[in-house]
């Protein structure tokens, strides 16, 4: 059996918009980082920082990374469920109300950050008017993705692994509104919503799109997927959950965090280990040809990065002896651009590349692949370096200033050549993501006859049962 | 693995890391008051943490550690650099900036705005949190200075240091004020014929200072002091 190849439901389609606001983001994202690291580059004359300093294009930074990797959840949700319930969505005109309040509190955000309209918290900027319509929106969307699920009555874990990711995102958020007296207070809950989202909620979300994504390309047993997808989670929340302590070594916490954060979080690579093998298992047992390739380059390259960006960089850092030097430098910098980019950049592309074919209804969910390919590369060659890049620069940065003592500007002055290495690199991820984003959004039939690629899966299929 | 097995892998994972994140929780709540001395945290130093998130300060600077990385951590701010220099970079960073690679924004705070952030980074300052950061840990800062005291205290410029009384503002080592910049730091920055320009007239060198000057002292007492205080750099990188 291949995967089903066009959309069944008609309330599947809503997701397009959903990817297509995202993309849209991603680069301006892009854009605005690269003005981001020039900074750190030039020297920019003060009468440009008194009106756009450094720290409103990092909050319009951030806030734009967020909003599009949500954006892409919820659109893989809105295609992901009508399917595994086999119905329509609940409500699909709701779907669109969602969407459009969510974008035009994004550009009332960014533009408000111009004019210094701020919660000035990094990364929950967003004023808190703002919160409460990010808050409805939530609430609309979880209300349509229950009720639909609730209602086909056909629960499977894949599906119950998102609603539980998504209702803990949610509720996360909410401990990100209050105002806190308490400076440490005030951190102590803010990694509630960052480090229990993308180290708890997020990795929900994604282990049910990823397990779902693999069901329907490779055609392997649902029952083996689901079964491992417990033992995933289990030890993604096993490590993540108490693993925020790696947070909270510095803040004015107790000492005990020193063990116990280091103690977890020196065990959460495992579970994303478990889960490039899950994927390597997928390809291998799975009857259906690997086609289009593009789909396997980026389900390949997100369950290696994924490893590398938060597995390997993230553990680098997080026992707590070496965490005392490394703690809020470039060293961080570095972590957090491959993870993101590697986890949730690639999950969310994935599934671009997975479901934007199907509801265009290209035949055999393939599609003219050329221009995709250059994206994935240009896109993940920048990133690598340029995280390599910031990692030098995070290395300097604990030497200089952390060990020897060295003031703060002094320990600047030979990271700024890093910083350019960093900003040419970003010159090749805005060009990957344009290629990849308007080649999304273009996507048009193979232009080889379908007939040859048929034969190469037939071909491949007897020589497996051989 | 069986399905049960896994089923109880995921069940056993996520209850007890939720039973230990939970109790530390509770611990942490009951430790926060000391910690972070809650007492002192009076109405000015809450009035200072809005202004600086009304300010978005954290999105360049980072504070115990969290933030934006393109300005100096300001958890320790207020015991490093004094609080006339925290003011002065408040009032007018157009000025103290003038010179470097980096500029801060002038963003036009109002006197109540500025004490109200003194206040916050004063507060901030004496959080307990395991001696971080390492370039600002007091430790580390009496380490050093104790050695070099140790071999430099009967010198000359050591002795006009404690005759022109630079202790009363300044920190070096364990003792002194938190008016100016503690000794130890300027070395890594300046260079013993600035500090000297400096010590005769602050004003023309910095516009704002409010360090009295020390013109009385001759050129060569003066540069004496500065190549003192060099010496007490954690780098000399100064000659």
């Amino acid at each position: 059996m291949t995967a089903t190849t066009a959309v069944i439901y008609k309330s599947q389609r809503i997701a397009y918009w959903y990817f297509a606001l995202a993309l849209v983001l991603f680069v301006l994202q892009v854009v605005v980082g690269l003005w981001i690291a020039l900074q750190y580059v030039i020297t920019v004359p003060q009468a440009v920082v008194d009106v756009f300093p450094f720290s409103t294009a990092r909050a319009m930074h951030t806030n734009l990374l967020v909003l599009w990797l949500l954006l892409g959840f919820m659109g893989s949700t809105f295609y992901l469920v009508p399917d595994e319930a086999q119905t329509e969505l609940a409500w699909p005109r709701l779907a669109i109300v969602q969407l459009v309040a969510l974008a035009v509190t994004g550009v009332t955000a960014l533009v408000g950050f111009f004019f210094g309209w701020t919660q000035g918290r990094p990364l929950l900027e967003i004023p808190t008017p703002l919160d409460f319509v990010v808050v409805a929106a939530a609430l609309l969307f979880l209300a349509n993705v229950a009720v639909t699920l609730a209602r086909a009555k056909r629960w499977n874990p894949v599906q119950g692994t998102l609603l539980g990711g998504l209702v803990f995102l949610a509720g996360m958020y909410l401990f990100g509104m209050p105002f806190y007296r308490n400076l440490a207070m005030d951190w102590y809950y803010w990694w509630w919503v960052i480090h229990l989202w993308v180290e708890g909620a997020w990795e929900l979300v994604t282990a049910a799109i990823a397990a779902y994504m693999l069901i329907k390309l490779t055609g392997v047993d649902r029952r083996v997927v689901e079964k491992w997808l417990y033992v995933e989670l289990g030890l993604f929340l096993f490590t993540g959950i108490a693993g925020t302590g790696h947070h909270y070594y510095w803040l004015g916490a107790p000492r005990a965090w020193l063990w116990i954060g280091g103690a977890f979080s020196a065990l959460e690579p495992f579970p994303i280990v478990l889960m490039l093998w899950d994927t390597w298992r997928a390809t291998r047992d799975g009857d259906g040809a690997l086609r289009p390739r593009l789909t396997w380059v980026y389900i390949g390259g997100m369950a290696i990065l994924h490893f590398v960006g938060a597995g390997l960089f993230g553990f680098a850092h997080t026992l707590p002896q070496i965490n005392y030097y490394t703690h809020g430098s470039q060293v961080t910098v570095s972590h957090g651009h491959l993870a993101f980019y590697g986890a949730y950049a690639l999950l969310n592309l994935s599934f671009f590349y997975f479901a934007i074919p199907r509801i265009k209804g290209l035949p055999g969910g393939r599609y003219h692949e050329r221009a995709g390919h250059w994206g994935f590369w240009l896109t993940t060659l920048g990133v690598l370096g340029m995280s390599l890049a910031f990692a030098v620069a995070g290395v300097l940065q604990t030497y200089l200033e952390r060990v020897r003592g060295e003031p703060y500007m002094i320990a600047q002055e030979p990271m700024r050549f890093w910083m350019l290495v960093v900003f040419l690199h970003g010159l090749l991820v805005l060009a990957g993501v344009i290629v990849t984003a308007t080649h999304l959004l273009t996507l048009g039939p193979e232009r080889r006859p379908a007939l040859a690629a048929a034969d190469v899966g037939a071909a491949r299929s007897a020589a497996g049962a051989a | 693995m069986s399905d049960r097995l896994a089923k109880a892998v995921f069940w056993v994972g996520t209850l007890v890391s939720l039973a230990v994140f939970g109790a530390m929780t509770v611990h942490t709540h009951q430790s926060f008051d000391a910690l972070t001395h809650a007492d002192a945290l009076d109405e000015q130093v809450v009035a200072g943490k809005r202004a600086f998130e009304r300010r978005n300060c954290n999105d360049c600077h980072t504070i115990i550690g969290f933030g934006g990385y393109y300005a100096p951590d300001l958890t320790r701010a207020y015991a490093r650099l004094g609080e006339d220099a925290v003011r002065r970079r408040l009032e007018s960073p157009e000025v103290v900036f003038a010179q470097s690679y980096r500029k801060m924004p002038q963003q036009h705070l109002g006197k109540q705005e500025i004490e109200d952030l003194v206040a916050f980074l004063r507060w901030v300052s004496n959080i307990e949190n395991h001696d971080w950061p390492p370039q600002d840990s007091p430790n580390r800062w009496k380490r050093s200075t104790e050695r070099i005291l140790a071999g430099a205290s009967m010198t000359p410029a050591a002795a006009l240091v404690q005759q022109e009384s630079c202790l009363d503002c300044h920190a070096l080592g364990g003792k002194g004020g938190t008016v100016g910049p503690r000794l130890e730091w300027i070395g890594g920055r300046r260079d013993a014929d600035w500090v000297a320009r400096y010590l005769a007239d602050p004003g023309a060198v910095s516009p704002g200072s409010r360090m009295p000057a020390y013109a009385n002292l001759s050129e060569g007492q003066r540069l004496m002091i500065g190549q003192f205080i060099v010496s007490l750099a954690a780098d000399r990188r100064a000659p």
